[in-house]
This record gives C-alpha cells, structure tokens and sequence, in this order.
C-alpha cells in the first residue's frame, strides 16, 4: 500500500509532500489500519480551510482525500505527521 | 461615522521592546463598560461564523473609541491541538517566564493600538471583541493561522522556523484576519483570498512599522523577517518590497510570489495561490506607501483600511474590483490630488486595470 501526503497552505504557503510504500514492511498492517480510520472522516472535495491553515491531501493507493487544520482527527494527525516524517 | 484622525502622530517614535509595550498597554485605566463587554461576549458565542459586510458591525459602544483597552487572554496549548488550551496570562497581568506568551500579549496589544490609534477601531469586531491567542500549539509546529474566533502560534520546529511569536507582523497578520472576517469577509480562495492575504500583510507591516516608529522609507516591508532558522537561506517569507525574494533555499525553495499580474499565478493548491498572488496587491500598497512617504499607516493605511471597512466589497471580488475601490475611497477621503493620483499609479505599475 502507498500513501501519499501533500500537504499545502499554511502561513508560508509552502508545499511539501512524502510517501510511504508499506509493502514489505513489519508494521504494514498498523499503517493499513490507520489509513482506513484516517479515511472515514475525510472529505472528498479539497476544504477551504482557515486562514494559514494548512490542507492535506491524502491518497492511499487510488483513492485521494482531503481534511484540514484545526479540524483533524487524532488518527489524521498521527498519519500525516508518520507519513511526513518517516516518509521520503 | 468618521472616526478617523490622518494627521495624528504616532505614540512610539523609537524602537519599543515588547516589555515597554506590555507596560504601556498595562498602565492605563482598564474600566471600560464591563457590562458591555460581558454582553459582547455573550452576542459573540451566539454569532455565527462567517460575517458579512461592515454593515453589519455595531458601531463602538464604550464612551469614545479612543478610551478603549484590549482584552487579552493568553493559552497555552502545552504542544497539544486542543484549543484554546490552559489560561496563562489575561489582561492586565505582569509578564511571565515565557518569552513566547509575553511575546504574544505585546503583539496583541501592538496590533490592537494600530487599529485603535490608526482608525480609532476598537478590537478585531470595532466594539471590544476580547482577543484570544495560543501559544506552543502542537509539536513543532511550524505555522500560525486564525481559526474564526482565535490566533493559533506553533513553536516551529528550530530547522526551517523558529517560533511564530517572533515577529510583531506574523501576529499582526493574524489578528487582521479577525478583522476581515468582520468586515469585508473577503472570501479564502482565488483573487478574493489572495486580497485577504494581502490585507494582513499590510496591516501586519504597518503594526511593525507603528511599533518602531518608522516611515514608510525606513521600513523593511518584510513579512516574518526573524522567522526563518539559521542557516536558512532568506531574510523573511515574504517582500512587499520585492516579492520574489525573501528566501531562495534548497529546502524551502524560491519565494514563488509575483509583483506583477504578468507573472499571477494560476494555481490549484493553497486555495488557489492565496500566499503567492498576495504579492500583487502587496507590492501594490508598498509602492503607494512610499510614493506618498512618511507613516505608512496614515494616508495609505486609511485608504485601505477605508475599502475594507467600507461595505462596499463583494465577498469574491477581484484584484481590479479592489484596486477601483481604493481609487474611489482615496477621492472619496483626500480629493482628486496627490493620493488619488498615486492610487492610481500604484495599480497600474503591477498591472492591476482600473479603467
């Protein structure tokens, strides 16, 4: 599985993104699930944000959606934070 | 309602450290209309988030505008997302251990003299609203936004950005996003999201320049100049005076901003280029802001501050719709002479059309 997040805006409207592919790795269930509960609070369509919010942008394999600051959920924050960590 | 006085001077005339302001914006007389306030807090938690125009804004309710205090509470987020998170400072309190909090409570009260001394605008709503800020937001968080009804400050992470409490104009840009809100409520996205963008640039800068009494020569015309971590390859993250050239970094890349409707960018991301496009409208003030010189904030600053609280905006305009209202309230305000002319000028240069 690959997941991908770009995320946009912010103060600086800096880009950045990463990836992570789980094949082969020990914890690849772990990132499944979390993706999965990432996913069901998502929305389809890009949000307009708050001002200096930062977007997310979030594809995991095919499917791509969306969520934004202040309003993630903790399975939200917590991959994209792994995701723009550990990710390259 | 006129409540604007362009000749006024400025209070500081030399460079005042946060600990001054804070004393400043301590010293006086706090007993402004209690009742009120609490009553104005009360309409705040009912209103809804998104407001419309300057019309809708009631007009101050303390004796004169000129008499009005802020009323500042600072959070701390303890670098969690919960928000507003633990009280650590409200007004009128001395100042603390933490830099970043007393960072935050003088720039509150830096950009809430602006308004008031500049455009006799008491608060974020013209009538009192409490300003709410957080601080240490997150780990490492390396960006500050308005959230419709507060300032957030991340703690950046030490590597591309320090903490966003550093610079006076990155809090400022903030707390002028409240003031859109409630004013032109120019919409996030596109050319309209773009001029909101830039609104709280300018009056981010001019917060800083008031601060350190400088005019409009003397000043950087930079946007969170002192954000950027050692090492980083820039001087801010945005020019007014040169947009494009803030930072050129191989890890942050090139500072993407245009001066000039030859180079807008047309752009998905970021809601469609609202950090980028900004610097349009921004390069725009600059070149007004020095064509007339002295304080920025005066004849400039009342032209812009007048489009914005004027009512007359639609939410989704564009960078021409703006520039043709700033046209109208520079007649409007200062006759057909020097300003107006330099309006004029000032759009046209970044090839803005007016006609």
């Amino acid at each position: 599985m690959r997941i991908h997040v770009k995320r946009t805006g912010g103060f600086a409207g800096i880009e950045r993104d990463a990836s992570v592919d789980t094949a082969g790795l020990s914890d690849a269930e772990a990132w499944r699930t979390l993706a999965e509960q990432a996913r069901t609070e998502g929305s389809d369509e890009p949000p307009v944000g708050v001002p200096d919010g930062f977007c997310y942008q979030i594809t995991v394999d095919d499917r791509t959606f969306y969520c934004s600051d202040p309003r993630l959920t903790d399975e939200q924050r917590h991959l994209i934070t792994r995701v723009l960590k550990e990710g390259s | 309602m006129d409540l604007t006085r362009p000749g006024s001077a400025p209070v500081y005339c030399t460079i005042v450290p946060p600990h001054l302001l804070d004393r400043l914006s301590q010293a006086e007389n706090p007993a402004v209309a209690g009742a009120a306030r609490r009553t104005l807090l009360q309409d705040e938690a009912n209103r809804s988030r998104r407001l419309t125009t300057a019309a809708a804004t009631v007009r101050p309710t303390v004796a004169r505008a000129a008499d009005a205090k802020p009323d500042r509470t600072i959070h701390d987020a303890q670098n969690g997302t919960e928000l507003p998170g633990t009280i650590v400072r409200s007004e009128g309190e001395e100042p603390g251990r933490d830099a970043t909090v007393n960072r935050a409570y003088a720039g509150l009260g830096a950009t809430f003299d602006l308004f008031l001394k500049g455009y006799e605008r008491n608060s974020i709503d013209g009538n009192g609203l409490p300003l709410i800020a957080t601080v240490h937001y997150d780990e490492k968080y390396g960006n500050a936004f308005w959230d419709g009804k507060q300032m957030v400050f991340g703690d950046g992470d030490g590597e591309i950005f320090l903490d966003f409490t550093i610079p006076v104009d990155v809090m400022a840009h903030e707390l002028t996003h409240g003031v859109t809100q409630y004013t032109a409520n120019l919409a996030y996205s596109g050319q309209s999201g773009a001029l909101n963008e830039s609104v709280s640039d300018v009056f981010g800068s001019l917060v800083k320049q008031h601060t350190l009494g400088q005019t409009a020569d003397q000043a950087d015309w930079l946007i969170g100049e002192g954000l950027l971590a050692p090492g980083v390859q820039g001087v801010a993250l945005r020019s007014m005076k040169a947009p494009g050239t803030a930072y050129d970094d191989d890890v942050l890349g090139k500072d993407p901003q245009p001066a000039h409707m030859d180079d807008y960018v047309d752009t998905e991301q970021d809601n469609g280029g609202v950090h980028i496009n900004s610097g349009i409208p921004n390069h725009a003030f600059y070149l007004l802001a020095t064509r007339l010189g002295g304080h920025a904030r005066e004849r400039a600053g009342q032209i812009w501050y007048d489009v914005l609280t004027g009512g007359e905006l639609a939410v989704d305009c564009t960078f021409a719709d703006f520039a043709k209202a700033t046209i109208d309230k520079a007649a409007e305000r200062y006759g057909r002479g020097e300003a107006h002319e330099a309006v004029v000028k000032a759009w046209s240069e970044v090839g803005v059309p007016t006609a």
